[in-house]
């Protein structure tokens, strides 16, 4: 078991990075059907609990950046499931869907601990040092493997249900915490660039980014396509009047703070 | 910092790159989020995929440093039609213009980008291909797996590659009235960008009150009937703004998410959330 186990973890490692980076999608459940599958020398079984597994999370996907049910850790453990233990693939589902969610409660503080590297970052770009900003990157994703590599072995080596067990024995408040918490998050990247971007003369444009969205339910694209109206506007507006002073190219010299 | 300076001290305009910087480019943006985080999310893997660009177009060492600070701030777009915004960045950092044009085009598009990729590729492209894919496998055929991952990819690569060409070409056609006009762009990119930036805040940030009141024995949910009739979206604004004011004060990104992670928390542990 011990062989099958380091190739699924390594399997897995391999998918969890292509969920971010690459995203050529053999992480979906489908293919982890048949390389999971193959390692453990069942790839009817594998082959259709993947496709069981796979319309599952057909839905769950990252729309609007929102992380669904992790897939990687689903696809893996709901095919190993399966293979293990001859069972109903739609039983898989089962075992599989709680692995996925506390795993994506474990995502969302891997992306919380990640934070202070950018600050890292930040002093290689001052430097203009482009080998350590490459490093950063590439350090993130070996994290990323090993991060899933483990998580992926651990169950599979010492037994899925067992550890099924220990999952569903967490209390919800801390699963469903960081759920709340996955929807708050967006609110300090809008509020960093606000902070960068806002001056007094135009928060009346945000406003009405704002009410678009809120009351009339607008998408983004319509939003864009108004404040692009908006935007031209202004620029002829701008211009014609600038010509007029004969001030055309200089540069505005308000203050910008940019306190990162 | 020494950021008040907004434009590049090197002026030259040259056109530096060459179809296969821009691919080489392209194939970086796999990695847009190797080094994804809460506090500016993609920026670290945008600014690793504009690198060989950046370091072509900016010999001279302080303006590299000051073109990769600012697009190592908060970034987030669709990871599959990135190259679209790589494409005029490129054409934009070539051609000198100022910081807060630049930084005012790219986040201006960041957000539509979103939108479209998520109707294109998850709601769209991923449903057919893997749907195919799956209904083979359910048969027991390791065609199915392949099926899917080559139909998936023809679209993903193409698109990857056409739209770094394309957005450098659009971008590289319009600078040139972009250029004459800095002042008023500049001022027109951050009212698109901050009305993007209001509409975003209202789709995208989750903030909802689970708990239900009770009075004289009327069950009074507070979300949809207190907060909602005040104004939709009222929780999600004042968390971010207060985040802002946060920021303002000089509190850091990652005290922010900490505190974040633990009002989730204890809202849901307390049922209020």
């Amino acid at each position: 078991m011990l062989l099958e186990a380091l190739l699924i973890a390594l399997w897995a490692g391999i998918a969890g990075v292509d969920l971010f980076n690459g995203l050529t999608h053999i992480h979906r459940p489908l293919v982890t059907g048949l390389v999971v599958g193959l390692i453990l020398g069942d790839l009817q079984t594998g082959l259709i609990a993947g496709a069981t597994l796979e319309m599952v999370w057909m839905g769950m996907v990252p729309l609007a950046g929102a992380q669904p049910p992790n897939v990687v850790i689903g696809g893996v453990i709901g095919v190993a499931f399966a293979i293990l233990t001859q069972q109903d693939p739609n039983i898989s589902v089962g075992i599989a869907v709680p692995f996925a969610v506390a795993v994506q409660g474990a995502i969302t503080l891997l992306f919380t601990v990640f934070s202070p590297l950018m600050h890292k970052a930040d002093v290689f770009a001052e430097n203009a040092d482009v080998k350590g900003i490459e490093r950063i990157n590439y350090m993130g994703m070996t994290f990323l493997f090993f991060f899933y590599a483990i998580i992926a072995f651990l169950p599979i080596y010492f037994g899925a249900d067992s550890a099924k067990t220990i999952v569903e024995s967490l209390p919800e408040w801390v699963i469903g915490g960081l759920s709340v918490a996955g929807g708050m998050m967006p609110a300090i990247g809008f509020a960093m660039l606000l902070k960068i971007m806002l001056k007094k003369e135009y928060i009346a444009f945000f406003l009405i980014g704002f009410v678009l969205v809120i009351y009339l339910k607008l998408p983004i694209l319509a939003v864009a396509i108004l404040g692009a109206a908006i935007a031209m506007y202004d620029f002829y507006m701008q211009k014609d009047k600038g010509t007029g002073n004969g001030g055309g190219n200089s540069r505005v010299e308000e203050e910008f703070a940019d306190g990162i | 910092m020494e950021s008040n300076v907004v434009g590049y001290e090197d002026k030259s305009t040259e056109k530096v790159l060459t179809k296969k910087d821009l691919n080489k480019m392209a194939m970086r943006s796999l990695l847009l989020q190797a080094s994804f985080n809460y506090e500016r999310m993609q920026a670290g893997g945008w600014l690793y995929s504009l690198l060989p660009g950046l370091q072509k177009i900016h010999k001279n060492k302080n303006d590299l440093s000051k073109s990769m600070k600012q697009h190592l701030e908060f970034f987030n777009t669709h990871p599959f039609l990135v190259t679209f915004i790589m494409g005029i960045m490129m054409a934009m950092e070539q051609n000198k213009e100022d910081q807060d044009t630049i930084r005012g085009i790219k986040i201006a598009m960041m957000g539509p980008l979103g939108g479209i990729g998520d109707a294109l590729f998850w709601l769209t492209l991923l449903p057919i291909t893997a749907g195919i894919g799956a209904s083979m496998a359910m048969q027991g055929s390791f065609a199915g797996p392949l099926v899917f991952l080559i139909g998936f990819n023809i679209v993903h690569f193409g698109l990857r590659f056409l739209l770094m060409n394309y957005g450098y070409n659009t971008g590289v056609s319009a600078i040139t009235t972009l250029k004459e006009n800095t002042k008023y762009v500049s001022r027109a990119a951050s009212i698109l960008g901050l009305a993007v930036v209001g509409g975003l805040i209202a789709s995208y940030v989750n903030l909802n009150i689970k708990f239900v009141g009770n009075v004289g024995g009327k069950e009074l949910p507070i979300q949809t009937d207190i907060l909602d009739k005040i104004m939709p979206g009222l929780l999600p604004l004042t968390y971010t703004l207060f985040m802002y004011y946060m920021l303002k004060r000089g509190w850091s990104p990652v005290k922010l998410i900490g505190i974040t992670v633990v009002i989730g928390i204890l809202g849901r542990f307390t049922g209020i959330l």
